[in-house]
């Protein structure tokens, strides 16, 4: 199968996993080496020789602000700058990774975009194709947080160009401390005038005459002063000694203690004991190693055939911001997709094979009998009954103040939580059957599919009554 | 559907109630003016055009440039052999029969439950899209539909019908034999839930009776059953038990094509007939068609 917009799975997640800070990061926060990501050593290889080429030609993030740069005429006089930003938040995400917490989801430009793609203009872009087609519509709660923090970003550009990439930004930060040492870097020839076209034009700050010098750490080989030069005395070429990097001692210790202030908190899961709803989706890695190895980056909430997968608000705790959940009164989890697993760039949401996948107990229904209008108002309704693809909801006689009737009953050994019963329930708002993370399971490693539960599923001798819309003859 | 015109339908009327004023005695000749029900049994390949046959024949059905919709049950993402789907093998020979008559236009058309691209992918309805003129069609937005009256209709007052079928010259009707959960067995009558935009609001009223005032509103021209296989437990999405028969009901009368297929095989175990299920009764109550099976005219062919 397909993601259903159509791009073959192999290239859903190739970017991230050439990401080296998403490697660095979440394989320390995880205690273990994130294979999915190990590419990522071919773009710090090749960092190594060209620079920090990635921020000036790649990353889609750093071209969208490149966009947003060419429409802004006006700007402050005196532009903030505060270059040493990206060093110290990569230290707080590493520090704060080695004491247990990741915060990547907050600053990593790839995830930053993924997601913005996803929760803002995906369901913008799928709107406008279902007035013509007949694709189903999407849409992702509270998708307004995502498009504030992407209009922030890309604001930031009034103060300067490229603002985010120069200061904020961590990849660019490691890509930065990296080119310090790179083989190839921009340099001034003999013969240079000293005019200053190529210090106007750079867009991050990295030609200083003041100094003398082109920092390396802040080039992006973006090749503009090169174009730029009057004199054509600015080449790229061969420079073996590394730049010097130049941090105050004071920020140093502010960044460590404010990780070590803020990591803690992001590990009390007290949301998550409370909350019993949040159901993650089929395959995920144990909560705490989930909120570290998820990116938030929103693929397999874009590629959920149901919609169902929807983006956290604060039901995961502050720190669950943008992970997935699985709202089933939108949509369930569909027994013929393991699509979210297939696409996670980080294994957050273990590759499992689709008859796996079924296998997976992501919470249990609850029937509220009160709600239910096969209990409460003697219809003949089972529309859960006839949802649910493993049989687990079953439909027997029960006699309530003399009426005989079928009623459905959940059988907690093979409900696997997947939702599809709470989508389909036909009573206006809150559903009757409900998922809550009851007998959850999450693993690291190893197989869902055990014995008994393929016995259980398999089972042909069920117990079934006959249905009420037989008339029996006595 | 085709539109009877006012003169049509008082000739109809008028023999109708000619009819009556007629002695019983005159029809002791049992079934011949009963509905006839063509039931073809054997090599799956052929089943289709033979039961048509035995009801007239696809010329009687379709006219050269008609536009012609087909509503199979593709409703669940299920595995296509456990019956829980229509046979698309039984679909793809109606359509090639369809083609045959010079039909100008075949509409294959289901509100699907489940995601409409797996719906079709595990239907393996595709293979039934052999022409040009053939479309595939899911129903699943709200603007594919238009309201209809439900004339004299107690739990249902108005209801959201494909525009599709009410513009089409004709209408057949392909459900599969399956169990169900709420209605006992889900046939002919109870396939037309999946032309209709609303199908929870009929869960929320008298079920059996709303499925009936919805077979007042649509009417296929032809009915016809596979019964390759019946899913006979566990029903509508299965799994459950099937049982493979290899046989296809057609007919024009919706209450007796459904009748007559509730007898064939035994379901959650046991032998029912059509007089046994609610939402048939109803239909039949409603004066929507023959129950009784000893008032059909049963043509059986095997192939």
């Amino acid at each position: 199968m397909q993601t259903r917009y159509g791009v073959p799975i192999t290239f859903q997640n190739l970017f991230f996993r050439f990401d080296p800070l998403i490697l660095i990061v979440v394989s320390i926060a995880y205690r273990t080496i994130i294979s999915t990501a190990l590419l990522a050593v071919f773009l710090v290889v090749a960092t190594l020789i060209f620079g920090r080429f990635f921020c000036g030609f790649i990353c889609p993030l750093g071209t969208t602000i490149d966009i947003v740069d060419a429409f802004i005429k006006k700007r402050l006089k005196t532009q903030p700058v505060f270059k040493n930003g990206k060093y110290l938040i990569l230290l707080f995400l590493i520090v704060s990774a080695a004491l247990g917490a990741s915060f990547l989801h907050f600053f990593e430009p790839l995830a930053i975009f993924e997601r913005s793609l996803t929760l803002i203009f995906f369901p913008a872009l799928v709107y406008l194709g279902s007035l013509f087609t007949l694709v189903p519509t999407v849409a992702y709660q509270e998708s307004a947080i995502a498009l504030l923090v992407f209009a922030m970003i890309l604001g930031l550009n009034f103060l300067s160009p490229r603002f985010w990439c120069r200061n904020l930004c961590p990849l660019g930060g490691l890509f930065g401390l990296i080119s310090k040492f790179s083989i190839f870097k921009f340099s001034f020839l003999e013969g240079c005038t000293q005019c200053t076209v190529c210090e106007k034009v750079c867009p991050t700050g990295a030609i200083s005459f003041e100094a003398a010098k082109i920092d390396a750490a802040e080039c992006i080989d973006c090749l503009r002063c090169q174009y730029e030069c009057p004199q054509d005395t600015i080449k790229y070429k061969t420079a073996l000694v590394p730049t010097r990097l130049d941090l105050r001692r004071r920020h140093l210790i502010t960044t460590l203690g404010a990780s070590i202030l803020i990591a803690p908190l992001a590990k009390t899961l007290l949301h998550q004991k409370l909350a019993g709803r949040l159901i993650r989706p089929p395959g995920s890695i144990p909560e705490s190693d989930f909120l570290n190895v998820c990116i938030h980056c929103g693929k397999c909430m874009k590629t959920c055939p149901t919609n169902g997968l929807q983006p956290c608000i604060l039901e995961a705790g502050v720190n669950g911001l943008w992970t997935p959940r699985l709202v089933s009164r939108i949509g369930g989890c569909e027994n013929n997709c393991n699509m979210c697993g297939q696409v996670c760039p980080t294994s957050a949401i273990r590759k499992l094979p689709l008859e796996e996948k079924t296998y997976v107990k992501m919470g249990t229904a609850v029937i509220d009998r009160a709600r239910c209008i096969a209990w409460e108002q003697d219809k003949v309704c089972l529309i859960c009954d006839e949802a649910c693809p493993y049989n687990a909801i079953n439909s027997l006689n029960e006699t309530i103040h003399g009426t005989t009737l079928l009623r459905p009953f959940v059988d907690e050994r093979i409900c696997t939580g997947c939702g599809l019963c709470e989508a389909r329930c036909p009573i206006e708002g809150r559903s009757a059957v409900e998922i809550y993370s009851i007998g959850e399971e999450r693993k690291h490693h190893g197989s869902y599919i055990t014995e008994e539960k393929v016995n259980l599923r398999a089972c042909e001798e069920k117990v079934e009554d006959i249905p009420s819309g037989f008339i029996i003859d006595n | 559907m085709a539109k009877m015109t006012r003169r049509e339908f008082m000739k109809i009327s008028a023999g109708a109630a000619l009819a009556t004023l007629l002695p019983k005695s005159l029809f002791s000749a049992k079934n011949a003016n009963g509905p006839v029900i063509g039931v073809a049994h054997g090599d799956n390949a052929k089943l289709v055009s033979a039961a048509v046959d035995l009801v007239g024949g696809i010329a009687s059905f379709v006219k050269p440039g008609d536009v012609v919709c087909i509503k199979p049950n593709l409703s669940f993402a299920s595995n296509v052999d456990c019956g829980a789907t229509t046979n698309p093998e039984m679909v793809k020979q109606m359509v090639q029969l369809c083609l045959d008559a010079d039909a100008s236009k075949i509409m294959i058309l289901d509100h699907t439950i489940q995601d409409p691209t797996l719906c079709i992918e595990r239907s393996r309805i595709e293979v039934a899209v052999i022409d040009k003129k053939v479309n595939l069609v899911t129903l699943q937005r709200e603007r594919q539909y238009a309201e209809v009256e439900v004339p004299g209709g107690k739990e249902l007052n108005t209801i959201q019908v494909a525009k599709a079928i009410q513009n089409t010259d004709v209408l057949i009707n392909m459900p599969t034999a399956k169990s169900h959960s709420a209605t006992g067995v889900s046939l002919g009558i109870k396939n037309l839930m999946g032309l209709i935009w609303d199908r929870g609001y009929l869960h929320r009223v008298n079920l059996h009776r709303a499925i009936a005032e919805l077979a007042t509103v649509i009417k296929p021209d032809l009915t016809l059953v596979d019964a390759t296989r019946a899913l006979t437990s566990g029903g509508p999405g299965g799994p459950g038990k099937t049982v493979i028969l290899n046989k296809v009901v057609a007919g024009t009368d919706p209450v007796a094509v459904d009748s007559y297929t509730v007898g064939i095989t035994h379901w959650y175990k046991k032998a029912f007939t059509g007089t046994q299920v609610k939402y048939i009764r109803a239909a039949a109550d409603l004066g929507l068609g023959e129950i009784d099976t000893s008032n059909m005219q049963i043509k059986e062919a095997t192939v």
